[in-house]
């Protein structure tokens, strides 16, 4: 509170209600009238009357006056104490930069007894939303029936193009896709086909895992991406049912 | 160091020989709650008690195989250990009931020997050999 000027000790609240009424009572008040309202301009304006007891006064940015005074010998030389020694920028940059280095090696120190964050892969893994965009599948309702009924949305929607449909009646006269590949080289995994079907057959399923050896193992067809719904359809439902509540 | 007494904890709660396990797969002294067994062996443990394991290693899989691998996780384990459900599969009632009787077994990847994937067209081919019919002489 020394380094503050006593004009900026403004009463807000309930001490301006205080201080307006008993301006000469109130010592905090006293305060704010007595010592140096000699040496201000008389332009200065009333904090009192401000709503938020808030200041802005530009006095504040005018340059202050030299408050040593500069000395000077016989001769009239100056006499300076500093004079050739470094600059006062000089010594603060030295303090500062040699405790920053400081600083930074007791946060190093610090981590160093700490135990470590590293998840050891593939026996622990990192926690993946049940909306997770991985390796694509094609669902069945639950008679068994596959639901994909070739409506080309996922086709026509797909901004890598990555998916190839054809179709045909099948001999019980219901349409069914005949070529059902994904390239998932091209695919960027953005999820639009599963948000365009409208039979929830093509999911993103939760796997990552399916990075192969071979380039042409990543072209998949109707019967593997099947065969992906079939294996992992507990967990594809599951998570639509615990998503089911946003959509 | 906290660190240092759970890893003797550990050691002195699992015993020797699945320490010496832990030491060979995953590197480290782990102990816990026994969750539960898939059905290719894999044992799954969990630990929540903060002091112990810090957030995202709560959860981990001791594999059956030597060989080890990530896709060795069947997909209703897999959403367990990666969080994405609370319960493990054989308490989760949604898990169990999204269960169908037309699911095939999990097969892990195969990927690098003769069970992989290989692409193949699905449709009759459009663009055929022109094969020569000879006509009959009269």
């Amino acid at each position: 509170m020394t380094l503050l000027p006593p004009r900026l000790l403004v009463p807000v609240g309930i001490f301006r209600s205080i201080a307006a009424t008993h301006a000469r009572a109130f010592p905090l008040s006293r305060r704010l009238q007595s010592t140096h309202t000699h040496k201000q301009p008389p332009s200065t304006p009333n904090y009192l009357e401000s709503a938020d007891g808030l200041i802005s006064d530009l006095t504040f940015r005018k340059p202050r006056h030299e408050t040593t005074p500069r000395k000077f010998d016989a001769q009239g030389n100056e006499l300076d104490a500093y004079q050739g020694g470094p600059s006062a920028i000089d010594k603060a940059v030295h303090l500062f930069f040699f405790t920053e280095i400081l600083r930074g090696m007791w946060i190093v120190l610090e981590q160093f007894f700490r135990p470590p964050y590293t998840i050891s892969y593939p026996f622990e893994k990192g926690p993946l939303s049940p909306r997770f965009r991985g390796e694509h599948a094609l669902r069945r309702y639950p008679s068994g029936e596959e639901r994909c009924i070739a409506c080309k949305l996922c086709e026509a929607i797909c901004p890598a193009q990555a998916i190839t449909i054809e179709s045909e009646a099948r001999l019980d006269g219901s349409r069914r896709t005949t070529k059902y590949d994904i390239d998932m080289t091209k695919c960027i995994y953005c999820g639009f086909c599963q948000e365009a079907c409208p039979v929830d057959a093509i999911v993103e399923t939760q796997n990552q895992e399916y990075s192969t050896e071979t380039r042409e193992e990543l072209l998949y067809n109707k019967e593997k991406l099947l065969a992906n719904g079939d294996r992992a359809e507990a967990e594809i439902a599951a998570n639509l049912h615990s998503d089911h509540v946003y959509r | 160091m906290p660190s240092l007494q759970r890893y003797l904890r550990s050691i002195y709660r699992v015993g020797f020989r699945a320490w010496w396990r832990q030491l060979n797969y995953i590197g480290d002294a782990k102990s816990g709650r026994f969750v539960g067994q898939d059905q290719f062996g894999n044992k799954y443990f969990e630990n929540y008690n903060a002091e112990e394991e810090v957030p995202g290693r709560q959860r981990w899989v001791d594999f059956a195989q030597v060989h080890y691998q990530a896709s060795q996780v069947p997909p209703e384990w897999h959403s367990w250990i990666s969080h994405i459900r609370k319960d493990p599969p054989t308490e989760d009632a949604v898990i169990a009931a999204s269960r169908q009787p037309w699911q095939q077994p999990w097969t892990e990847s195969l990927t690098g020997t003769r069970g992989a994937y290989k692409p193949y067209n699905t449709v009759a081919p459009k663009i055929n050999a022109w094969e020569p019919k000879v006509s009959p002489r009269a």
